[in-house]
């Protein structure tokens, strides 16, 4: 009787364990993570604690009836936004509450969520590419300038994606993808394609930039979890350096040019 | 008449850079248009404002606030966490054109002989200007998409559904 309960426990600590490190790795702040924990737990009749950093969890669960406590840490993979996880295990958390889901269903439902498909590669190319001409725009560049940034966007993000793929370091990847994307823009800059080329330069960078780091960082911090948020600035600090050191050498270059 | 144009034009791609980020960070289809046209608003709030002159700190926090604010109403109604429309929207606002300046102001200033005072010093007036734009626009940003979220809910815009 007494091994069934711990096993049960077990059962729903290591689901809880999956929920969280799921919605760190898409991207989620960590009151969201916190209050996805909460409502799930509730329905599996349980209180749950938690300390989340930013490469793993630890999280104590206890029964509510029985008060047996069970507690379990776990390593984050790398992290890779999707919204789309967020939202649907935002929305299974909510009709877990409405319906009272058993941990079967749950189950079966985070299996589903696992499975969502990111947009095909060529579609995230274009797209970004799109909104780095859309960036070029915004700073005032005419629209061979935004042609120019489409381009360089496209192949700094097409370098960037394949460094992830071949396993190279995260900041090794943002280094190449800026580096590369800020050397096709001072291609255009050299052969004074348009009126304003700086405009290229500054904007072709763009799609590096760790936004979602550096919001979630300032929001955990403005919730009062500072460890977190701190780890947080860090990564989105050690990105940006990472792209300024990328613009930085193609500009060397580019001095030698002219 | 044509600056209003210009505005919309400019909000148009502001429009899209926000879809191309929602892209990237994997957005659910059925979100797409409403990040459009969060983008476009917040590309009209702030261009609208720096035509009359507002300071563009200033403009992106109003900007940003609008989002934040719109998002969360939206969220009732597309049953969507509101992250998922706020945060694509804020990427075009990025000051990246000031971090660029300000990069390039400290490159000349590395690469500089030590002797030439007069340079030293418009160079390090061009450090301080561009980088604490930047600085300031990425605070007010973030304070204007989480103070609303922070304000408006107390754990989560679904509370008032809850069954009791």
């Amino acid at each position: 009787m007494y091994m069934d309960e711990i096993n049960s426990l077990k059962e729903k600590t290591d689901l809880i364990l999956e929920i969280s490190s799921l919605l760190m790795v898409s991207g989620a702040s960590t009151a969201r993570v916190n209050s996805n924990i909460e409502r799930f737990s509730s329905v599996l009749n349980c209180e749950a604690s938690s300390f989340v950093s930013h490469k793993s969890i630890v999280t104590t669960l206890s029964d509510k009836n029985s008060k047996e406590t069970f507690t379990k840490v776990v390593n984050i993979p790398g992290h890779q936004i999707n919204f789309q996880i967020i939202a649907s295990i935002s929305k299974a958390s909510w009709s877990a509450i409405e319906d009272g889901w058993d941990i079967g269903r749950i189950k079966s439902e985070i299996d589903n969520v696992k499975n969502i498909v990111r947009y095909p590669r060529i579609v995230v190319l274009l797209a970004v590419s799109i909104a780095g001409a859309g960036f070029c725009k915004i700073f005032g560049g005419d629209y061979s300038n935004m042609l120019m940034a489409f381009v360089s966007t496209f192949i700094g993000l097409f370098i960037a994606q394949s460094s992830h793929k071949k396993g190279f370091n995260h900041y090794i990847g943002v280094y190449l993808g800026a580096f590369t994307a800020s050397s096709v823009a001072y291609i255009s800059a050299y052969y004074r394609i348009g009126m304003s080329p700086e405009a290229t330069i500054s904007t072709s960078v763009l799609f590096l930039i760790p936004g979602v780091a550096l919001i979630n960082s300032f929001s955990d911090m403005l919730d009062n979890r500072f460890l977190i948020g701190m780890a947080r600035l860090v990564n989105g600090l050690v990105i940006t350096s990472a792209i300024a050191f990328g613009v930085f050498s193609s500009t060397l270059i580019y001095n030698l040019f002219v | 008449m044509s600056i209003y144009l210009q505005i919309i034009e400019v909000s148009f791609w502001a429009g899209l850079a926000a879809v191309g980020f929602g892209v990237l960070f994997n957005i659910p289809k059925k979100t797409i248009l409403t990040v459009f046209l969060l983008g476009f608003l917040g590309g009209v709030t702030k261009f609208f404002l720096l035509n009359f002159e507002v300071n563009i700190i200033l403009a992106s926090l109003l900007a940003s606030i609008t989002i934040g604010l719109l998002s969360i109403r939206l969220a009732h109604v597309i049953h969507y966490p509101p992250v998922v429309f706020a945060i694509p929207p804020m990427i075009p606002m990025i000051p990246g054109f000031y971090a660029y300046q300000a990069l390039i102001a400290i490159m000349k200033y590395a690469l500089l002989e030590s002797t030439n005072h007069v340079e030293q010093l418009v160079l390090i007036s061009k450090i301080f200007y561009n980088g604490f734009t930047m600085l300031f626009i990425l605070i007010a940003l973030i304070l204007g998409i989480s103070l609303p979220m922070l304000l408006l809910r107390k754990s989560s815009v679904k509370e008032g559904a809850l069954p009791k």
